[in-house]
């Protein structure tokens, strides 16, 4: 038995790991080199990393607080909540694009309230920012909720019955408790918006230098140079890398037993 | 047995062999012709995609036994190297423009593409209809102007009818073809004829395959029935 797992974990690391060394394979390192002083690579860098940064920042900012309610409070139709918040995982990102679209566009449902206010969406970096948000909130909603929910009740509750206010229970007791499972949670999310594609490319459009992300450069590299295309997947891959170590590498966040952004703690209602 | 040789006639492919009746031919042919093709032989097996992907597949050894493409380059470049026989051009296509139905912008003509603040869609360079684009625009002499007001360069024709479509982008330029199944959502807007850039579908026979029976769904395709079909779909015609 013991064999048989051990194999088994062999099989799934090669399976993983092949495809990425493969890619390495094929690109030697003056390409990656060539690709880091190519426009179309710098250009994308800077979409890519203006949007995730700003979208990701909205999801910490709205996300964090709602997840400690969602956490902390019982309430009727929280189930229901908690699955639409989930529901963008499930979506093929093409229907999240073309959801952004029908609510979005400038004929379409919110369309004619935002370009009264002087907001047009279609085609800027706005409609990237939307995509990524869109895809990579329930990632970050989702640990965090997990992670509230792991913080020990009766810490929080001695807080409260010693006098602090609900807002310096979040800030001084509640959030970094939690700060572990919210970190993973975070990185995952953040790697998830970076390499969005289908809902931008649907809802965005691709110009290099405006709403052409990385994703979005490799592809339509790769129907001009393939080396380019291949050197910037794999540069993208020394970049996910770095990200997710330094987030790991981060010491408030070790203090959490697990780096999985999707432990589920028992939740006390059900 | 009557049945199939009802069937085999019926789609106009000869019967060289009993094989051939029992098993239909493959047919390598550019997306594009998705619509059509299926139309003008129902029993062949179809295999749609980039006319440049189905080059690649043929070059790897897929058995196919008729290859038909949205341009001369890759038929020829296969039978250069020895993978099919001659081409033959069985189709052409135009470029046009398409605009919602409510044409927000106005677009009367590509000449209008000038003006400051219009959303343009076109393909990417690296897409035939990207580069048809750019080179009617060049021809006609405005692409410095035009290209300006590109808001999006999409990586294939799907993503310029789209955007177009739901009303996004104020104006695209794309194959005749394309703007057919879409026309109660856009309207066209016809492109200077001298301007327009040769655009030529070629088929050719697979070498190695069963030629007899892929010479016939050629010779469908270039007859009557064949002709009467692409023409219906907005394809030009080859003189002849």
């Amino acid at each position: 038995m013991r064999a048989l797992a051990g194999l088994a974990l062999a099989v799934a690391l090669a399976f993983l790991i092949v495809p990425v060394a493969a890619l390495f394979l094929r690109v030697p390192p003056g390409d990656l080199i060539a690709a880091l002083g190519s426009g179309v690579f710098r250009d994308a860098l800077v979409v890519s990393l203006k949007t995730s940064a700003i979208a990701h920042l909205a999801v910490l900012v709205v996300g964090t607080p709602a997840a400690y309610v969602l956490a902390r409070r019982r309430f009727l139709g929280r189930g229901l909540v908690l699955t639409v918040i989930e529901l963008p995982l499930v979506l093929p990102p093409a229907v999240a694009g073309i959801a952004l679209l029908a609510a979005f566009g400038r004929y379409q449902l919110l369309g004619g309230t935002l370009s009264a206010l002087g907001i047009s969406v279609g085609f800027t970096q706005l409609a990237v920012i939307l995509a990524v948000a869109f895809v990579e909130s329930p990632f970050y909603l989702r640990g965090a909720v997990a992670a509230f929910e792991a913080v020990d009740g009766t810490l929080v509750d001695a807080a409260r019955t010693l006098g602090a206010p609900p807002a310096r229970v979040f800030f001084r007791v509640a959030l970094p408790l939690a700060a572990g499972g919210l970190g993973a949670a975070s990185a995952l999310a953040l790697a998830r918006g970076l390499g969005e594609f289908g809902a931008t490319i649907i809802f965005a459009g691709s110009l290099q230098g405006v709403t052409q992300t990385l994703p979005l450069a490799i592809y339509a590299q790769f129907e001009q140079d393939f080396d380019l295309a291949l050197a910037i997947g794999a540069l993208f891959v020394l970049l996910g890398a770095v990200l997710l170590l330094f987030l790991k590498l981060v010491p408030g966040w070790t203090r959490s037993s697990s780096s999985s952004p999707f432990r589920f703690a028992p939740s006390r209602s059900s | 047995m009557r049945l199939v040789l009802v069937a085999a006639l019926a789609t106009g492919l000869a019967l060289p062999s009993a094989t051939t009746a029992a098993s239909p031919i493959t047919v390598f042919a550019a997306a594009s012709l998705t619509a059509v093709f299926p139309r003008i032989a129902p029993a062949a097996r179809y295999s749609f995609a980039g006319s440049d992907q189905l080059a690649l597949q043929l070059q790897q050894g897929a058995p196919a036994d008729v290859y038909a493409a949205a341009s001369p380059k890759y038929p020829e470049l296969l039978y250069h190297q020895g993978l099919v026989r001659k081409p033959v051009v069985f189709a052409t296509n135009r470029l046009v423009l398409i605009v919602p139905r409510n044409n927000p912008a106005r677009i009367g003509s590509v000449y209008d593409l000038r003006r400051s603040g219009i959303k343009l869609v076109i393909g990417d360079k690296g897409v035939p209809i990207g580069a048809y684009t750019r080179q009617i625009l060049d021809t006609i002499g405005i692409s410095a102007d035009v290209l300006k007001n590109v808001v999006s360069e999409e990586t294939d024709v799907k993503g310029i009818v789209g955007k177009v479509a739901l009303g996004e982008a104020d104006v695209g330029f794309v194959y005749a073809t394309d703007a057919r199944p879409v026309a109660s959502r856009v309207k066209v807007v016809p492109l200077p004829a001298w301007a327009q850039p040769p655009i030529r579908y070629e088929i050719a026979v697979v070498k190695g395959g069963r030629e007899p029976a892929a010479r016939g769904f050629v010779a469908r395709v270039t007859g009557k029935a064949g002709r009467a079909v692409m023409s219906k779909a907005g394809f030009g015609l080859p003189k002849g």
